[in-house]
């Protein structure tokens, strides 16, 4: 597929002949280049993990920023190009905080995800005198994270405005050996400590430097306390705790 | 003699977009169920337009919204909520929470703040947990959950008479007894029909045709309802809250 | 970026409420302005008028009558004028109120049957949905504050079924075994009351005309806007039928007995 490149490769909208979208094909291929993120749910909640790669000692590791907050229980971890997810949680923020003035309760997991889909195929040239919002697609993937009536849940997007719902996914360079992994060690009753050591023993395998609380960053969403971002001395207890 | 005052000035008509279509709702919450009402006359002036304009609307299994005021507004502000309700329903994949139906009643109506629906709703129905409820807002959306309300025409007829039976209002006890927090169904629905038997005496805009909705929570059994003369359910799904309308003649004069 | 769904895809203002403040449904409209909007006067008030429109139900379908007058102020200026007109097979209008918006409305009527008609779909226009796309014209218009100034009602027959409603400048709509319009709300309503509630699967067509016959006669004593030329539609299963116009007989004798005001002495 790469080695022929074609005129399909040129417009961002044209089909080829198969019927494929090389640009969002070229997309998804964008967030095997990412660092690696592990979501997990379990019955007492959602946790999300991501693998900093911190580049140069010079850099401060803290400044990283792959795990955001949507609402109040909702959080989103990303691989890929990162900036591209500004413009999705974004949009997941103002659409969370408008059914939430709207409707007075807050906005299903689901719906958010899907507001963050609709987003992805808004790419392509514009039409006369309007600015189109995107000249490429995303180049990130997201996980989901979020509590609502439903229970604890866990949504994948990718490129393409497609989404599914997860017990357990991986996604970005590592995500290949660490889903396997998580396909083996994951299991119904699952306790959110259960899944935290998981998530971080699943970056463990797919680092190349030595996991410890400055290279990675952890999230859950608990239907307690909705969504938060573990800090480094938590994070050092259950990476002791491993 | 004409006042000359008034004359000095450029007379200015305007279309007035605005009417009056008489009528009265209410609405009472219990502890697992909620009764709204309405009469079904609709007049302007003294003219009856018709003797049967429904006031009340099912709107889910759950919720149903009573309106009054400016008739036309009325219709198509149900209408709209309706509407927005569906769209809701495909967007979410399930109906719409009692309260979420009150925000977005509040919503739609602040919409238009500077060019109001003139009506006043009455919103009751099964909140999430289980319990009665009743949400009343006026014509730009203000709005507050209670146990009773009357609205329209006779609600200064009807609401202290609900003051004094709901909230037992200028009632003292028995000694060593106290006021019950709810009220059984079967005293409610004779409450209901009393309030508009009274209103359709004393007011002329009140009559023709009495419609009351009963909302039963998830669960709850027909316990005071077994009886009840021309019931008829419009219950729409299984083995949720469950909706029933009663119907009653009232004085045509 | 715009978070509205409903405006992606169109022409965007970013200098003008860039974070779409207004409830997700109710689009801004952002477009180009009209010019001459400030020059634009709407409707303030009727001038040439028609009055009364009666409609009723009967055992066979729905019996309507209007006359034949539009007034200008109190001269009656036109004195040959249809007020019930058909729309498709099964629907008539009556209209009282401004009769230069009613012919508006009865040229709204004409592309509606026309474009309904093309579509060659199946659909067939009966009274409900006329009634229903008039009702939104009227609201919509009254929502402008440039409302269609006149009082319609609705009778058609669809389906086996009778159908009978009104609505009016102000969108307001209802329905009833018995309508009238204008100054025939406040006499003619009465008599047809009367006459008919209880009695719509019984009555029949000699008997509803007789009705109505009366009825607009009675109008025509007392309201100086009305005609003694008047037609009279029926809408049944064998469809809309317009009468040519009728001429109302009257006995004008009893004014010879009045005493108390007038020209005589005594």
């Amino acid at each position: 597929m790469f080695l022929t490149r074609s005129e399909y490769d040129r417009g961002v909208n044209t089909f080829s002949p198969e019927g494929r979208l090389f640009q969002v094909e070229y997309a998804i291929e964008a967030i095997k280049l990412g660092s690696t993120t592990v979501g997990i749910r379990t019955p007492e909640g959602v946790v999300l993990a991501v693998e900093k790669r911190v580049q140069s000692p010079l850099l401060e590791s803290s400044s990283i920023e792959k795990i955001m907050e949507i609402d109040s229980h909702l959080g989103c971890a990303m691989s890929g190009l990162t900036a591209d997810a500004r413009t999705m949680i974004d949009h997941a923020r103002v659409t969370a905080q408008n059914h939430a003035f709207t409707y007075d309760e807050r906005i299903k997991v689901e719906s958010a995800t899907q507001a963050v889909c609709d987003l992805a195929l808004r790419f392509g040239e514009s039409v006369h005198d309007e600015d189109a919002m995107m000249s490429r697609p995303f180049g990130v993937a997201l996980l989901i994270a979020g509590v609502d009536e439903l229970g604890p849940q866990l949504y994948h997007t990718d490129p393409s405005g497609t989404f599914m719902r997860y017990d357990a996914k991986a996604i970005g360079s590592g995500s290949e050996a660490a889903q396997s992994e998580l396909q083996d060690k994951w299991h119904k009753r699952m306790t959110l400590s259960e899944a935290q050591k998981l998530t971080l023993r699943v970056l463990k395998q797919v680092m190349e430097e030595k996991l410890d609380q400055h290279n990675v960053q952890l999230a859950q969403v608990t239907p307690q306390k909705g969504f938060e971002i573990l800090d480094e001395v938590k994070l050092q207890e259950i990476i002791e705790d491993m | 003699m004409p006042d000359m005052a008034a004359l000095a000035h450029p007379q200015q008509r305007q279309f007035n977009p605005y009417s009056e279509n008489g009528g009265t709702i209410l609405a009472i919450a219990g502890a697992d169920f909620s009764v709204i009402a309405g009469d079904t006359r609709q007049s302007e002036g003294y003219s009856i337009q018709t003797r049967y304009a429904p006031k009340v609307f099912r709107l889910t299994d759950r919720a149903v919204l009573a309106v009054n005021g400016f008739a036309a507004d009325g219709n198509m502000f149900v209408k709209k909520v309706k509407q927005r309700l569906e769209w809701y329903r495909h967007a979410h994949a399930k109906d719409m929470p009692l309260r979420a139906i009150a925000r977005l009643i509040q919503t739609m109506l602040y919409a238009r703040r500077f060019f109001p629906y003139y009506v006043y709703n009455i919103l009751g129905g099964i909140e999430e947990d289980g319990t009665g409820a009743v949400y009343s807002f006026d014509p730009v959306g203000s709005y507050e959950r209670e146990a009773c309300r009357a609205a329209g025409a006779a609600s200064s007829l009807v609401q202290p008479f609900l003051d004094n039976q709901i909230y037992f209002k200028n009632q003292r006890p028995a000694a060593g007894t106290s006021h019950p927090a709810h009220l059984p169904l079967p005293t409610v629905l004779s409450i209901v029909i009393d309030s508009f038997t009274s209103a359709t005496e004393r007011h002329i805009e009140v009559g023709d045709g009495l419609e009351m909705y009963v909302v039963l929570a998830k669960g709850r059994t027909l316990q005071g309802l077994e009886g009840i003369r021309g019931m008829q359910e419009l219950t729409a799904t299984e083995d949720g809250e469950r909706v029933f309308i009663v119907r009653r003649d009232l004085k045509r004069d | 970026m715009d978070h509205f769904p409903t405006n992606w895809g169109r022409p965007r203002n970013d200098a003008f409420d860039a974070y779409g403040t207004h409830p997700i449904h109710q689009r801004p409209y952002n477009g180009p302005k009209d010019a001459f909007a400030d020059g634009v006067q709407h409707t303030q008030q009727p001038i040439v008028t028609g009055t009364s429109v009666l409609a009723i139900k009967y055992k066979d379908g729905i019996m309507m009558a209007a006359d034949n007058l539009a007034s200008y102020g109190s001269l009656a200026r036109f004195k040959d004028v249809q007020r019930l007109c058909p729309v498709g097979q099964y629907t008539v209008i009556g209209a009282g109120g401004d009769m230069s918006d009613f012919q508006y409305i009865q040229h709204i009527m004409e592309e509606l049957t026309i474009d309904e008609n093309s579509a060659q779909d199946g659909h067939e226009l009966g009274p409900v949905e006329i009634h229903e796309y008039m009702s939104q014209v009227m609201y919509a218009r009254r929502s402008k504050m440039d409302p269609l100034w006149n009082s319609l009602i609705i009778g058609g027959f669809k389906d086996g079924k009778r159908f009978l409603s009104y609505v009016d400048l102000l969108g307001t709509t209802y329905s009833a075994s018995t309508l009238a319009t204008g100054y025939g709300s406040y006499i003619a309503q009465p008599l047809l009351r009367k006459a008919v509630e209880g009695y719509e699967d019984i009555l029949t067509e000699e008997d509803a005309r007789k009705v109505l016959e009366n009825s607009m006669r009675v109008l025509f004593y007392r309201d100086a806007r009305s005609l003694n030329k008047y037609q009279i539609a029926t809408i049944t299963s064998a469809g809309v039928n317009i009468s040519d116009s009728l001429h109302l007989e009257t006995s004008w004798s009893f004014a010879e007995g009045i005493r108390g005001y007038g020209a005589q002495t005594q």
